[in-house]
Formats: structure tokens, sequence, C-alpha cells
């Protein structure tokens, strides 16, 4: 059984941003990095999967060197191999699945699992992009996994958290929804070890978009909320004000 | 510039997001909604509002949505009928289907857009980045269709009744690979039921652990408020899913939404942003929350919870 | 005729050939005792080392010989002891020197000297030292009895005070506190009788046995019928003193043995400077897992154990209530090692252990494990050496080998890893606080300093902390000392991730700043978190960082001594001063805060519990990041600090010189229902307010000065 895990090494901005030169992303400075969190449950539903059924993880991501810490991570939470796709701009879906859909092309994975959205671009779009790309039968937004011979039995859950019980038959593309388990702990030793161990690159052949960003910005906040000054024995009380005021 | 609209249905009823869509893409162009269905005939009335030009059924396999057949329907639709634009609504469904077309068929993509406007010819759409915090003006050079997932609540719903036409599309389908086997509601609801307070007292991940929960559902009720929690807590298994907030949770409207360590992840927000006063406390000056809240507080929240607890 | 008296008087020889003969058995019994023990310690992890082994010794020898360790705190039991100690030993010595004459010097060499004024000499001696060594058993038997020390009755705080399965310690010093009276006392008889026997005139150098001699004369008691009852007491005696000896590895009477050898033998920086994991370690394998992991110095150290429970009588968490208590964890190894590998193991006595078996959650559970605050309050109090702190530590390696952690602290060690600091915070935000003063701070990465001030997490992030370090910012600024700080190439030291056992994460972060600081041109390194600064100090030269590491409180009162920093008022404040972990036990850094307060004019008021026996705030060992266990009612470690410091009535200030000190305590003032009370105040304020400078931006994150970068709140005009 080979479990193929899409992993992301996302950025986060704090609260200062300075954008790049061509004003079309966030200068790298102000973002700090860390693998999705997304990610981080779907690579343990993976290894879940390996302990009930046998058989390897693969990690794979796309982005630029830095990224394999993300890689890194996945192989010290117990993943067998790790692939780099190298020459993507990872803000498009379509893009990153492209690339995506090459390595399950040479892979042939019996189960592609990747997080339902990412936390910096929130498109959740590329493991279904991915599916449709190569071919493959797909759930999204997956919060309970059972596999069976031939086909899963999978949980979608929708707003409102109604499930919806889905047959899927396998192979299948699942994009996995965060609270479906606990992933666990990836201690150092486990990530500098996995350090001596070969992450395989490859060059991206397609890299067709599905967008381009034009210009990116701070938006203006419009009816900016009105900020409570003060130490918070102040805020505190202003608080209870309007509590009294509005909760009639 | 044509424009179709992906209806969004379930169990029988149109969902709200469809007539948001209409919404949208009425001042993009002429819209036609897709109902895609395997008895459409009940759902027309629902979807026959105002601005709304035409009706295309589809007939499908299956009475709830499949990932295949969506997919199947709406490649032929855009075969046949070359829209400029396909809108579909930043939901659950549309994660399962929308970006596989796209992808298929080489067209533009973009999700979790708030604002569309056209340049020409060219199609623009705005949607956030970073955790909110900063948006982005996509556009989509060569594409001669876009498919955009809007965001949920941004478009107010088309309302009326229309007088479109209704006109049918053949599909030959082949069976689905993923196929809906039943519905299951969510997990036993507490006794607690958040939709019904009329103050929700509701916190986030910045509570850091489980243990201040029995004070804070203390504070909360001394305040004459209910306990809520956005995803990340129920996620780490401290607070019942009854408890949530959120798109995969619930939909509140309290009178007033208190909500402390709150970032305001999108689908946050969506479950409780026509609060009729949102108050937010965090350490995060830019957390995308204060976007929505009428009144915000920089500090830490367990600072703010100990002078509450003086006051009550 | 020279003084002397004749060995073995009465005694036929085939008689003297038995005594030999079970001399001979005694002996081999109690080698093979010993070697029970050795072979025990072989099959621990790793070489038994002993470098320096003068060294060693002579150290040893002088912390046993002066009973420094053992008389701390226990008043009249540590003098009793050193009675018990120095009488058994001038016994022992006497009787070997009587043995080398009539074995070795006299047979062989044809030499006696144990006679005339040796003899009296001799005979003085032992009188004075047995009478020493009964008196100070008469004194333990009445410590037990009428003082009787909760201590002593082996209740194991850590499993709510249960004494279940204690009945065999207690049975077990009684007899060993017996059977050493019963010696004691027939030793005097022995001797008093065969004065009685003759009475001769120079026995008065005996003094004890010469009283008791003229006392058994005057009951009629010399002559032959004192020799028959010398002769009788004499095979008890005997037999009695050579099955202790033979006893001695297989009793509690192997501390004296085994407690001098770990004296010797321990790792004098234990604790202060963790050892590092193995390179070649196994995944699954890091740490104590089993008690074959345990290296052999530290199954020594299991057997040194005298029960005493000084350990857990200083223990923060053992008092408040967690589930740990040093000494039954302790006892708990030690008895899994004597029933699988050890002397009991060998002669099948109950309750026996399988070696393989993993040693967690029995006996040792996983929140006695976690409970730990990595005080060192157990290992600096302990008379005897042990090494509770890096036990533990190791024993939270194996748990974060196998990924068994608390979410929380799983989360932490995640976010640390992630950004480098334990709040998530991003890199950027860690030299704000130096940004928003009203003077320029040198960035060390880029411009030569003099003083590279290695801030840590609390300090540069926490609100309240950040605030003490632009205050103690103020004033070095104020004293002209030339300082720079990393600002975002600064990481997380690593001290609190180490002792919670991650020791990976530890490293890189170690390495990152090594690599950090060593690109900077400076001369030494300040800390302001005692954590820090012990990491960095005895730590980080093993990783290639080996600097110069002050602690402010240092650097302080070196600026005031020096006169560039001259307090402008006295402040005429009383003050208690509550001594960090990590700057006093740990790095025995006590002088240089009080003098500093000295020198400022406050009126230091000493807690109940300060220096070596200050109590942890409990934030330490990674606590501060861990779900809060539970414990019952009693307060938190921090709380119960409060009311002791509240309990000294009319105090100014509460002073402390650490960052999670600060945080600790103000919660703790507040939760403890003192607020008001009593005012917290870290050192460097203090120091400013001295200074007359201006006012403290105390509760604040002191919010003057420049404005930092680009902020997401200058927004562009909304588009119409």
């Amino acid at each position: 059984m080979r479990v193929l895990v899409c992993v992301k090494q996302v950025r986060a901005l704090g609260d200062e941003v300075e954008f790049t030169a061509d004003g079309t992303d966030v200068d790298p400075d102000y973002l700090d990095a860390a693998l999705n969190e997304w990610d981080s449950y779907a690579t343990e539903e993976a290894l879940c999967v390996r302990e009930a059924h046998g058989g390897e993880v693969v990690a794979v991501t796309c982005g630029p060197k830095e990224s394999e810490a993300a890689l890194r991570r996945c192989l010290a939470m117990g993943a067998d191999r790790a692939l780099r796709v190298d020459g993507v701009e990872s803000h498009d879906p379509l893009c990153v699945a492209r690339a995506l859909a090459e390595v399950v092309r040479e892979e042939s994975p019996d189960l592609v699992l990747c997080g339902v959205q990412s936390s910096d671009s929130v498109q959740a779009a590329t493991g279904t992009a991915l599916a449709g790309l190569a071919g493959l039968p797909h759930v999204a937004v997956v919060t309970k996994l059972e596999l069976g011979t031939g086909s899963a039995r999978v949980h979608r859950e929708l707003e409102g958290g109604l499930l919806d019980v889905v047959d899927v038959d396998l192979p299948a593309l699942l994009t996995i929804q965060t609270g479906i388990n606990q992933p666990r702990y990836a201690n150092l030793r486990a990530i500098k070890q996995a350090e001596q161990v070969e992450i395989a690159v490859r060059q991206a052949g397609d890299t067709a978009a599905g967008s381009r960003v034009r210009r990116m910005f701070v938006p203006s906040r419009g009816d900016a909320a009105e900020m409570l000054g003060g130490d918070p024995a102040e805020v505190a009380r202003r608080i209870a004000e309007i509590v009294r005021e509005r909760v009639a | 510039m044509s424009v179709v609209v992906v209806a969004e249905h379930l169990r029988g009823e149109v969902r709200e997001v469809t007539h948001e869509l209409v919404s949208a893409g009425e001042s993009l162009g002429p819209v036609s909604v897709a109902l895609i269905a395997r008895d459409p005939t009940p759902l027309i009335a629902a979807v026959n509002v105002e601005g709304v030009s035409e009706i295309v059924t589809l007939a499908a396999g299956a009475d709830e949505f499949e990932s295949d057949t969506y997919e199947q329907a709406l490649e032929a639709l855009i075969a046949e009928r070359k829209p400029r634009i396909v809108l579909v609504g930043f939901t659950v469904n549309a994660m399962g289907y929308a970006s596989a077309v796209a992808a298929r068929l080489g067209l533009g993509f973009a999700s979790d857009v708030h604002q569309v406007s056209l340049e020409g010819d060219a199609v623009i759409a705005t949607r956030s980045f970073y955790g909110g915090k900063v948006d982005a003006e996509v556009e989509f050079p060569g594409a001669e269709t876009v498919i955009l997932a809007l965001r949920p609540t941004v478009w107010a719903p088309a309302e009326g009744v229309g007088s479109a036409g209704v006109s049918s599309l053949d599909l030959s389908l082949s069976p689905a690979r993923a196929r809906h086997v039943e519905f299951l509601e969510p997990a036993a609801a507490s006794d607690v039921d958040i939709t019904q307070a009329d103050f929700l007292f509701s916190v986030g991940r910045g509570i850091g652990d489980a243990d201040a929960l029995p004070e804070l559902e203390a504070l909360a009720t001394r305040m004459g408020g209910t306990l809520s929690v956005s995803r990340p807590v129920v996620d780490a298994g401290w607070m019942p899913s009854s408890r949530q907030v959120g798109q995969s949770g619930k939909t509140v409207k309290p009178k007033v939404y208190l909500a402390l360590g709150i970032s305001g992840a999108v689908q946050h927000l969506a479950g409780m942003k026509s609060s009729g006063t949102i108050i937010a406390v965090n350490t995060d000056p830019e957390a995308a929350i204060f976007g929505v809240a009428h009144y915000g507080a920089v500090a830490d929240l367990f600072d703010v919870v100990e002078e509450l607890e003086k006051l009550y | 005729m020279a003084e002397t008296r004749e060995t073995f008087a009465g005694l036929s020889d085939w008689q003297i050939a038995v005594w030999y003969g079970l001399i001979a058995i005694s002996t081999a019994i109690f080698a093979l005792g010993v070697a029970l023990l050795v072979r025990k310690y072989r099959r621990g992890g790793g070489r038994f080392t002993f470098d320096r082994p003068l060294e060693r010794i002579a150290g040893a020898a002088r912390i046993v010989l002066t009973h420094a360790w053992i008389k701390r705190r226990v008043g009249v039991a540590g003098l009793a002891h050193a009675f018990v100690f120095y009488g058994f030993l001038v016994l022992f010595i006497g009787t070997a020197i009587l043995a080398f004459q009539d074995d070795f010097a006299k047979p062989i060499l044809g030499w006696t000297f144990w006679q005339g004024p040796f003899y009296l000499g001799y005979s003085l001696f032992l009188d004075l030292f047995g009478a020493a060594l009964l008196i100070g058993l008469v004194l333990f038997v009445v410590v037990r009895l009428l003082v009787s020390p909760g201590r002593l009755d082996y209740s194991r705080p850590d499993r709510g005070g249960s004494d279940a399965g204690r009945g065999r310690y207690i049975v077990g010093d009684w007899v060993f506190l017996g059977s050493l009276l019963f010696l004691g006392v027939t030793g005097f008889l022995l001797e008093s009788l065969r004065i009685a026997e003759t009475d001769p005139a120079f026995e008065k150098w005996s003094p004890c046995g010469w009283v008791f001699a003229q006392g058994l004369r005057a009951l009629g008691v010399d002559g032959s019928a004192a020799a028959d009852a010398h002769f009788r007491t004499w095979w008890v005696h005997g037999i009695t003193a050579l099955a202790f000896v033979a006893a001695i590895p297989f009793t509690k009477a192997v501390h004296m043995l085994t407690a001098p050898a770990n004296v010797a033998a321990r790792n004098p920086s234990a604790g202060r400077e963790l050892v590092p994991v193995p390179s070649d370690a196994k995944a699954g394998e890091v740490g104590y897992g089993r008690i074959t992991d345990l290296t052999p110095t530290h199954l020594l150290q299991l057997d040194a154990c005298t029960k005493c429970g000084k350990c857990t009588d200083a223990c923060p968490a053992a008092v408040s209530g967690y589930p740990l208590s040093p000494r039954d964890l302790v006892l708990d190894l030690r008895e899994q090692a004597e029933g699988s590998l050890g002397i009991r193991h060998a002669l099948h006595v109950e309750p026996l252990a399988d070696v393989a078996a993993s040693l967690t959650p029995n006996p040792i559970r996983p929140e006695t494990v976690w409970s730990c605050m990595q005080c060192m309050a157990c290992v600096e109090i302990c008379p005897v050496g042990i090494e509770h702190v890096p036990i533990i530590n190791q024993l939270r390696r194996r748990f974060l080998d196998l990924g068994e952690l608390d979410a929380s602290l799983q989360s932490t060690l995640e976010t640390i890893y992630d950004s480098g600091n334990s709040f998530g915070e991003p890199r950027r935000k860690r030299g704000r606080w130096a940004k928003e003063l009203e003077f320029d701070v040198k960035d060390a990465r880029k411009e030569p300093v003099e003083i590279l001030w290695f801030v840590g997490d609390y300090a540069s992030l926490d609100p309240r902390n950040s605030g003490i370090s632009q205050t103690l910012a103020r004033v070095l600024h104020h004293a002209g000392v030339d300082f720079g700080i990393l600002y975002e190439a600064e990481r997380n030291a690593g001290n609190d991730v180490r002792r919670a056992g991650e020791e990976g994460l530890f490293v890189d972060l170690a390495e990152g700043n090594i690599e950090a600081i060593s690109g900077c041109d400076f001369e030494r390194i300040l800390t302001s978190d005692p954590h820090s600064f012990n990491t960095l100090r005895n730590e980080y030269p093993a990783f290639g960082g080996a600097w110069t590491v002050l602690h402010h409180s240092q650097l302080l009162l070196e600026l005031l001594e020096t006169g560039k920093l001259a307090p402008a008022k006295s402040l005429g404040a009383r003050v208690t001063y509550h001594d960090p972990c990590h700057l006093g036990r740990y790095n025995g850094v006590y002088e240089a805060p009080r003098h500093v307060l000295a020198a400022i004019g406050c009126e230091l008021v000493e807690m109940p519990r300060s220096r070596d026996n200050s109590f942890c705030c409990g934030a330490g060992g990674g606590r501060i990041w861990m779900d809060e266990l539970k414990k019952g009612d009693l307060p938190r470690p921090s709380e119960s600090r409060i009311h002791e410091a509240v309990a000294l009535g009319d105090i100014d200030y509460f002073v402390t010189a650490c960052p999670k000190d600060v945080t600790m305590y103000e919660d703790a003032i507040k939760t403890s229902g003192h607020q008001g009370d009593l005012v917290l105040r870290e050192l460097s304020e203090l120091v400013f307010e001295a200074l007359d400078l201006g006012s403290v931006a105390v509760m604040t994150g002191g919010a003057e000065g420049s404005p930092p970068d680009v902020e997401l709140d200058e927004r562009p005009p909304a588009a119409t």
C-alpha cells in the first residue's frame, strides 16, 4: 500500500508587512515558515494507514529548497521517503497540482492524501485539482477514513457539521480536515536524522498557472473596529458596559 | 460576458449561497443557473430569483452531491456554453469539484474570492492571503473561462421572483466513483444550543490549553452568556463540536459576540460575522477578526478575563 | 611488664581456629555481596567513568570526613551521625591495628607495638570513641521515638501518603540501629568483664570499661566468674560482629560503602550540565526506559540512598501535592534494580522484577516524571550525591523519543521549532522591545559591542518582562555600557527544552545561537534570564560556544562597585529576595543580587527558605509549558512561596531576578489573594528607581520611543 502525502511549507505573517519590489507578494523577511497544519493531520492519517495495512508513506512538496523543512517533519513523524518538486510558483493551486500530477504518475500511489487547505492561501483547491488531473476518484474535507478492499468509506464534513458518508473507489485522493486524528510528535532527533535522508528533487515540467497575483496590498478596513485602549481593567469595564447595553 | 452560476442544494433545499452567487454574477453579465440533480424540477422555483436569465437543468445520477457527477456536468456545460465566468460558492461541495474542472480544462481559477470586477475583457478577482491580513488582486491571463469560488455571505442574496426560462442539457455520465451513501447528523448535541444565545462568550486557540475552560465557562455564565469556541478548540478535543462556531459548526447571530483569542480564520468569520455587536480581544493587532469586529482590544485574553472576573 | 592484654584470652587454639574460620566465612559472604552489587552496576548502560581519580577521592574524603553534606538541615541527627561514624571508624581501625599486629607484624616481623604507652593511648581513644558511638546511637533512637520526623515513616507523598509496603524499611532501620547498639553495649560489657577479672590498675586508661568493671566487681563479678562471662560475651559479640560485617552488602549498612563511593563517583556538574544523548543512540532507545539503561554510576547511586528523605522535604512538587517524591523515585528504581539484577534477584527474594520490563508506567508513573521542575533542590541537599534531576531528565528523554508527551508540551515544542520562541510570535518581533526605546540598541550582528546581551524568550516577548528589559537597557545606557543584542538571530536558549527532555531541539537551538553569537565581535555575554545564564555558561561550551557569561545581577554589581552606576538616592525599602533556582542553586550566585540591593539602600529580610534552600516557583523543567497536573487542594509552589513572603510582615518589595519568577509570582500574588499585600519588583527595576531618572514603565510594555517598522495600521485610503 503506497500512500502519497502532499504537504506544504506555509508562511505566516506577523503584524508588520513589506511587499516585494514588484508588489505581488510579501517580503520573505516578514514571513515565518512552518508545516501546514492540515498536512500534519494528513501525514498522521497516512501513517495510521500504513500501521494498519502496511506499505510505505511518501511525502511530497512543491517549492524551493527551504520547503524541505516540511518534508523533514514528515520523515521525522515516520514517512519512508520524501520528494520535492522544484521550479513551481506555489501561490497558484493549479500550477502546484500539475507538478504533483507528474509525481502521481510516477509513483502510482494507492491513496493520495492532501490537507483540505493551506493556512496561507486557503484556496482549498490543490488536492481536488490534482485528483482531476490524475484521474483519481476524490472526496474533499474528510474527517474519517475506513479503508476496505478496492474502496474506502469516508465521512465528508459539510457546513454545520453534517456528515456525508461517501464510498469512494480506490486508488483515490482525499483532502483531510483537521481534527481527524492527533498528529504524533516528531522529536528533533528524528528530524535531524531525517536530515541525513536524501530527498529526491525533480524539476516541474508543466508549470501553467490558473491565476496570477498582480498586486498584493493591505486592505483598508472600511468600518474599522473601535479599539478599546487602556489597560485590561479598562477593556474589561468597557466590555461589561457593552454587554449590559446590548444584551437586553 | 456570460456567467454561469452552479446552484448548490442539500436534501431537497437550495442553499442560500446560490442566491448570493446570482447577485454577484448579475453585475458581471447575464446569469445562467446550472441545476445539477437527479430530479431538478422541484428546485427550479427556488432558483428562479430576480437576476437569473436562464436556468439549465442537468439530470444527474444521484439526489445528493457527487464529485464526478458535478465535474462531468459542469465540463459539459462549459463545453456547450463557453461562459466567461463560472461562479460557485466557496463551500465544501465546491472544494470537491471546482478546481478539478479548472485544472483539466486549463481554465482560470481562484477561490475564497470576495470581490470580482471586470477591466475590459479581463476578470479581476480579489482574495485574501496570509490569514486574511493582506488582499491580492488576481488575474487570469489567457483564460477563456474563469471559475471563481465566492466567499459566502459577502454578497447579499438575490431575492424576488425571476422569470428565467428553463432549458436542459443532456448528459451521458459515467458512474460516479465517489458515491453518497447517507447523511449523519453531527455528534449528539449537549444541552446547550449556542444558536439560541443572546450573548456568546467565545474562545479560540489563544487559551493555550484546556485548563482554563471551566473558569471561562463559569465567567461566561455569570456574565449572562454562553461559552462557544472556534474549531481548533474542538479539534484538540477540549470541547464538543456542539459549541463550535464556524462554517463546519454553527452559524450564530447573537446580540453580542465576544471573541477571545480567536484570530478570525475565514471559516470562523463565516459563522459569526452577522452578530449584532462583535467585540474581539487578541494579542495580534492584525488578526483578521478585527476586520469584522465593532470593538477590539489588543490585549492578552487572560489579563482581560482576570479583570472581568472582578466585575462579575 | 608493659601494659597490654592478651588477645584471644581464654580461647583454646582450636577455638581460635574456628574464629578465623568464621572470619573467612564472614569475609566471603561480604565479598559475595559486594560482587553481586558490582555485577548489578556493570549491567548498566555505558562504561563506568572515574576520571581524575585522586581529585575525586580527595574531594570525597573531605566531604565525608567533615560531614559537610550530612549535617545540613538535620540538627542533632548530624552530630549523632558523626559520633556513630567516627565511633565505628575508630573502632574498626582499632581492630585493624590489632589484627595487623597479631596476624602480620608479630608472627612475621616479630614486632609487637600494642603495649605500653601505645596500648594506653589506644585504649583511651577507643573507649572515648566507643562511648561516642553509643551516644550517637542513643541520640538516633531518641530522635526516631521522640522527635519522630515525618520523613522517617516512609509514607509516600507521591501516592497520597500511603505507607503500604514500607514496614520492611522501618524494620530494617531498627534492626540496623539495634544491632549497632547491641555491638556497642556488648563491646563495653566485654571490656568491663575483662577488666573486672583482674582489675589491672593501668586499665583506668579505658575509663568507661574501668568504671563499669568496678561496678561489676562490686556486684561480685570478678575472677573466674568474670572470665566465664567474658568468654560467653566474647563469642556473642564476635559472632554478631562477623554477622554484621557479612550482612553489610545485604542491608542498610551498605551505605557505608556505597555512599562514599558515590560521593567520589558522582558527576559534580550533574543537573547544571546535562549529558548529551550519544550520537549512536537508536530511535526508541534514547534516555532511560529500562533499568539497564541507567549508567553504572546511577545504579550505584540508588544503593547509596539511606532513605533520609531530605530530597522529598525540599522538593516543591512533593510539598505541593504533585505525584512526585524524589526519594520514592530513587527507591522505586532501586527496588527494580534489586529485583531484576541485584542481590534480591540472586537470592530470589520478592518482589522480583523483569530486567527487560519498561520502567514506566510501573513502577515509575509518567506523571511522576513530568511533575519535576528540575529545580535541583533534591540533588543539592542529598547527603550522598544522588542525581535525581538527570535521572528524571533521562526518563523524559525516553518519553520524548517515543512521542509520549502531553498536548500542551508538544504544541510548545513544535512552536519553538517553527518560530524560535515559545510564544509563537513572529521572529521579527524579538527585538521590538529594543526598537521602542528612546535610544538605539546596537545590533551585535552588525557592529562590535563590549557586552552581547542574550535576552531570552520571556524577557523579549512577554509584555511585563520586556518592560523590565527596557528598564535594564536604560540602566545600562545610563552607565555607558557598550551593549548590543542579536535581534531576530536570537532563538530560545534551550535550557528548558533540554530539561523537558527534547535533546534534539536543544542541540538545534544551541547550535543556531552559537553560530549567531560566534559571528559577533564582543567581550562578554550578558543574560537577564537565569535559565539562559545556566545553559550558555554550562552547556554551550560542549557545543563550541565558550564565553564569559554574566547574569545581570553580576553586571549591575560590577557597575555599582566600579562607580559606573551611582545611585542618586537610597530606596530605604524593606525587601525580601527570592533566589531563582537557576541563578542560586544551579550556579551559586547568591551574593551579587544581595550586594546590589544593599548598594541601593534596601534592607534585606531573608525568606525562611533562601539561598540553597530557595523554593522553586514551579515554572522550571518545561513545566510552565505543560498541562497542570492533578494535585489536590494544596497551594501551588508559587502561591506557597507568596504566603511565605507575606508572613514576614511589612515587606515593601518581593524581589526576584528571573523573568519566569516575575510571571509566576505576579500571577500567584493575585491567585493567592495577596494583591495589595505584596509588591513584586525585579532587581533591575529597583536599580532604575535608585538612579532616579524618571518614571518606571512597570506594568506596561514601555511604549515610549521611536515608532516600529511599517505596521499594517498604515492603511491606504479606502477605494471609492
